[in-house]
């Protein structure tokens, strides 16, 4: 019987907010209780929702008030989330604190805290960060210091691996990959059976039919918006037959519209403006190709699912993309404007062609990424931080040779395999950060060593309640 | 904890011959990690090439195309064992029989690119550069050297401000006369046409004897009858060869790049050096006849039908060139008289305070001014056309802090005709002054050049002087002369120090590229929206 564990998922992103990193908690929390763990969520207040709230599942969501400064991202106070958050912590019986996305001030102190109070901590990075620009340092530091002291950290993709050791300086085999995944139920191509107002994707295509390209993007410079204005005529010039659809919004999106009304092509470039996530596949089941012009993107969950959806993907070949999908469903370009044409004019000459089984994306994407399988690696990760499974298979080294293996621990990682909780451990690990950092850091990690003495004479232990679970569900027996 | 040293970067450029070591765990990791380093039961570069590893069997996706030496890492369970046979790929949609933070050797940070856009800098265009700074230190030290002079009353306020404003007065008349040119160059590239079938058939008769006596200016003047005011100006500023340089350039106008005609005209007006004289007179004869044919060619072609719109062109330049500088008058006019009316009330105005705290403010506004001044050397906006720099928006704070300071410290001085002349002074070093400066190095490296010794022998005599025994009773001159050979000295060896540093401190220099860095995009139709 394997251990379950109460989990407590940080972020300063949840819903309603939408995006990316809201539904990849919610999915991997769903997913966690499933295979019998506890999940709480811990999130700052949104507009109307403050405290405590079930989702319908079992889910507890717990909205702290917290000063938002900056797209929902709270204030950074280094201790003042300390208190309610250790007391959020008894009452539920934590023992891993799950912190996502590098820019959730709330996820950095969660974890400070959380070490600081003797728990384990796992972090999921969803993005990517350059190394040039001043925002970047200053983040970057940020995360190497929480990121000194954590037990695990989960990475999106390969590249965003190799971004994230560089950035915090990680050991690289504390970093595991474990993609997003897509739920493909709500991402399947357009059945029979549905009776749509537009004609479903005809098969086999002849030079007359008319394809269709998606484009689901926000209209910013980042999701390559001025590659797309760029290509959009030269695209449809090369090729009678085909029209644009075009959703998403963004400060870009005026420089379509000029595009559109330069060149006349209002007939052949159907723009629709922001969509909701949920409608996103009934727009990508109206296409044959998805068009992803991308310049940086940590894992690109858009193009699985306009995979999954059977569209033949066209993307620019940056960050984690090229590993995401597979090479017949994807025709790579380089960020150019004349390759992005070219490319996107091999996929069209392809699906004319009838050489692309579009029908079959479906089924091969639901092998490929499905939630399940990320609870299950992710429930891996916090077997291998709290000793759940050895050392030697957590961190794959070779256990023979028994003189040397009693003394493969360390002063940092404790025989287990495990982060150690000394204070002079941690302050050991923090203290090489740099310079200046690493003395401010160690100072930091020693006042709030002091606060939580502090809060456990001032709020003890037994003071708090510790409220009952939401009934578990039968562990499922793991098939991997 | 397990370095990984064996990392392939793919492109080390061959900017610096000493290559840098491979990126290794060990020279990031905080110190206390470093303990365990040696520990057997870690991963090392060295297990990638361990002979017990166990044999490779061709999984599906090993293709044999890859010969790369793959880390194995041995398991004791069986079935894993079994399992670590396909290769490693850096896929997410592959089932991988690996871990999840399994850090594959041979492609872990494959794509890392360490320093790709570094230029290595070269030393003498270093020290050149930093002249510029050099320039402006100088200048304020001369400025300080006027206030102390003033406020010791060993040199007259008149002649400082008096002598200040003389060498603003030719300032502005050189400056004059290169706007002018300019001016006609932009000129001339637009009123290309008219101008050599106009001017060019004229000037090849008068051309060989203007060359051989390059001081027959009325002759010119018959010759050029939209230029008469400006040659006049630059035959008032004491250049005997300047009208023909400018009509010179009229020549050569025709070509797109003003800057070759300023090294022409500079090589041509310099009297000195007759080798400099001759190669440019052979190429301007030559531009001529290429002018005669193209003149000969336009005035039969219909693009002749142009003419009326350039026959605007250079005569509506003088009388904008003339209006400019009625309007410089007047507002020098009106500055003077102003500053004239501001000097009692400057005076009394910071009496109540004592004297240190204005020596301490009027340093740190001096710093200030130093270290936010616009060294880019902003070159006119006319002359860089539709590439304009950005303006630093800390520019003007740097003048508008030495303004400051210069205020603070006029109103130490005890008299109206002081305070005043300190004033003006200030506004000369510190408002136009830069404007010159920046126009003579745009102009000619020479000028710059010229200019910085000047700078930097006034200021070392001048700190020399005056750190000299105010009760001297002659001339100091032999301290003076001390303080500028030690002023060049120093901004010798602080300006080579510095460069040397500069470039000494590159091999510092790290950055990190990689597939993570947002994409450059390539768009080539660009039409409408690069304004970003």
């Amino acid at each position: 019987m394997a251990p379950t564990y109460n989990i407590a998922m940080v972020s300063d992103f949840f819903y309603p907010q939408p995006g990316g990193v809201e539904s990849h908690i919610y999915q991997l929390s769903t997913k966690l209780m499933d295979r019998g763990h506890k999940v709480i969520i811990i999130t700052h207040a949104y507009e109307g929702r403050t405290g405590v709230r079930y989702l319908t599942n079992g889910l507890k969501v717990y909205h702290v008030p917290f000063l938002v400064i900056f797209r929902s991202a709270t204030f950074p106070t280094v201790f003042s989330f300390f208190p309610i958050f250790r007391n959020i912590v008894l009452r539920e019986r934590i023992d891993i604190v799950h912190g996502h996305a590098s820019l959730s001030n709330f996820c950095h102190e969660a974890i400070l805290h959380a070490r600081t109070m003797g728990l384990r901590t796992v972090f999921t990075d969803h993005s990517l960060f350059g190394f040039a620009d001043a925002a970047s340092i200053l983040t970057n530091k940020l995360l190497k210091f929480t990121l000194s002291d954590v037990d695990h950290v989960i990475c999106v993709s390969h590249t965003c691996k190799e971004n994230t050791v560089l950035r915090a300086s990680l050991d690289p085999l504390m970093v595991s990959v474990i993609p997003n995944a897509v739920v493909a139920e709500n991402f399947k191509p357009l059945s029979p059976s549905e009776n749509p107002s537009y004609p479903p994707p005809a098969r086999p295509l002849t030079p007359h039919n008319i394809i269709t390209i998606v484009v689901i993007s926000r209209l910013f410079y980042n999701k390559g918006t001025d590659l797309l204005t760029a290509a959009i005529p030269r695209i449809l010039e090369n090729h009678p037959n085909t029209r644009f659809i075009i959703a998403g919004s963004g400060p870009k999106s005026i420089d379509l519209e000029q595009m559109i009304e330069q060149n006349v092509l209002q007939d052949r470039v159907e723009m629709l403006g922001p969509i909701r996530h949920e409608e996103v596949r009934d727009v990508m089941v109206r296409g044959h190709i998805y068009l992803h012009p991308s310049l940086t993107e940590a894992f690109g969950t858009v193009i699985v699912e306009a995979a999954s959806c059977g569209l033949y993907v066209v993307c620019t070949q940056v960050g984690g993309i090229p590993e995401v999908l597979p090479s017949h469903m994807t025709v790579f370009a380089k960020p150019e404007e004349d390759d992005l044409v070219a490319a996107t004019g091999r996929a069209i000459a392809s699906m004319r062609a009838n050489k692309v089984r579009t029908e079959l994306f479906h089924e091969q994407v639901r092998e490929m990424y499905s939630w399940e399988n990320v609870a299950v690696r992710t429930e891996r990760v916090y077997n291998g931080i709290c000793g759940a499974i050895s050392e030697g298979e957590f961190y794959g080294y070779y256990e023979g040779g028994g003189a040397n293996n009693s003394n493969s621990w360390s002063a940092t990682r404790g025989r287990s395999g495990v982060q150690s909780f000394a204070l002079i451990d941690r302050l050991k690990r923090y203290y090489g950060c740099g310079i200046w950092a690493g003395k401010l850091f160690c100072l930091c990690v020693i006042v709030d060593y002091l606060l939580f003495l502090f809060l456990e004479l001032w709020f003890p232990r037994e003071g708090i309640d510790v409220c009952p679970d939401w009934p578990r569900k039968k562990r499922k027996d793991s098939r991997e | 904890m397990a370095p990984p040293s064996g990392l392939h970067q793919s492109a080390i450029p061959s900017d610096f011959e000493k290559p840098f070591p491979a990126l290794v765990r060990s020279s990031t990791v905080p110190a206390s990690l470093k303990s365990h380093r040696a520990d057997p039961s870690h991963l090392a570069p060295e297990d990638a090439y361990t002979p017990t590893s166990p044999p490779r069997q061709a999984g599906i996706f090993d293709t044999g195309l890859d010969s790369r030496p793959r880390h194995i890492r041995r398991n004791d369970t069986s079935r894993s064992r079994s399992r670590r046979r396909k290769r490693f790929q850096k896929l997410l949609w592959v089932k991988q029989s690996y871990p999840d933070n399994y850090t594959d050797q041979a492609t872990f940070l494959e794509n890392l690119q360490r320093n790709p856009r570094v230029q290595p800098y070269d030393f003498w265009p270093l020290v050149a550069d930093s002249t510029v700074i050099l320039q402006h230190v100088c200048s304020v030290i001369i400025f300080i050297v006027c206030f102390v002079g003033i406020f010791q009353e060993r040199v007259s306020p008149v002649s400082v401000v008096g002598w200040g404003s003389f060498a603003t007065f030719l300032g502005w008349l050189l400056w004059d006369w290169w706007m002018t040119q300019e001016d006609q160059i932009s000129a001339g590239e637009s009123g290309d046409l008219t101008r050599s079938m106009r001017d060019g058939r004229i000037y090849r008769e008068y051309r060989p004897p203007r060359r051989q006596d390059s001081t027959s200016g009325p002759g010119l003047h018959q010759a050029l009858p939209n230029n008469i005011s400006t040659a006049s100006i630059s035959s008032t500023s004491n250049l005997p060869s300047a009208a023909s340089s400018t009509t010179n350039l009229l020549q050569y106008s025709h070509r797109p790049n003003p800057i070759p005609h300023q090294h022409h005209e500079n090589a041509s007006q310099n009297p000195a050096p007759p080798k400099l004289l001759t190669p440019g007179h052979s190429h301007s004869r030559s531009v001529s006849s290429v002018h005669s044919v193209t003149s000969q060619n336009s005035a039969n072609s219909p693009t002749s039908t142009r003419g009326p719109n350039h026959d605007l062109d250079p005569d509506s330049l003088p009388n904008t060139r003339a209006y400019l500088r009625v309007s410089t008058i007047k507002s020098a006019i009106l500055i003077y008289f102003t500053l004239l009316g501001l000097s009692p009330i400057l005076k009394s105005l910071t009496r109540s305070t004592s004297s240190d705290s204005i020596w301490a403010m009027s340093f740190w506004l001096l710093a200030i001014n130093i270290f936010f001044f616009d060294y880019s050397g902003g070159t006119p906006s006319h002359i860089s056309g539709p590439h304009k720099t950005k303006k630093m928006p800390v520019a003007s704070l740097s003048t508008n802090a030495a303004l400051m300071a210069s205020t603070v410290l006029a109103s130490r001085l005890p008299s109206t005709g002081q305070v005043f002349s300190l004033t003006l002074f200030s506004i000369e070093v510190f408002g136009l002054f830069p404007v010159f400066r920046s126009y003579a190095r745009h102009r000619s490296w020479r000028y710059h050049f010229l200019l910085t010794v000047l700078l930097v022998l006034g200021a070392g005599g001048g700190v020399g002087i005056i750190l000299g025994d105010a009760s001297a009773t002659s001339w100091p001159w032999k301290r003076g002369l001390a303080g500028m050979v030690i002023g060049c000295l120093i901004s010798a060896v602080a300006i080579g120090g510095c460069s040397w540093w500069l470039i000494g401190m590159q091999k510092y220099k790290n950055e990190i590229y990689g597939p993570w860095d947002p994409a450059r995009p390539i768009i080539i139709s660009r039409r409408h929206w690069d304004d970003d």
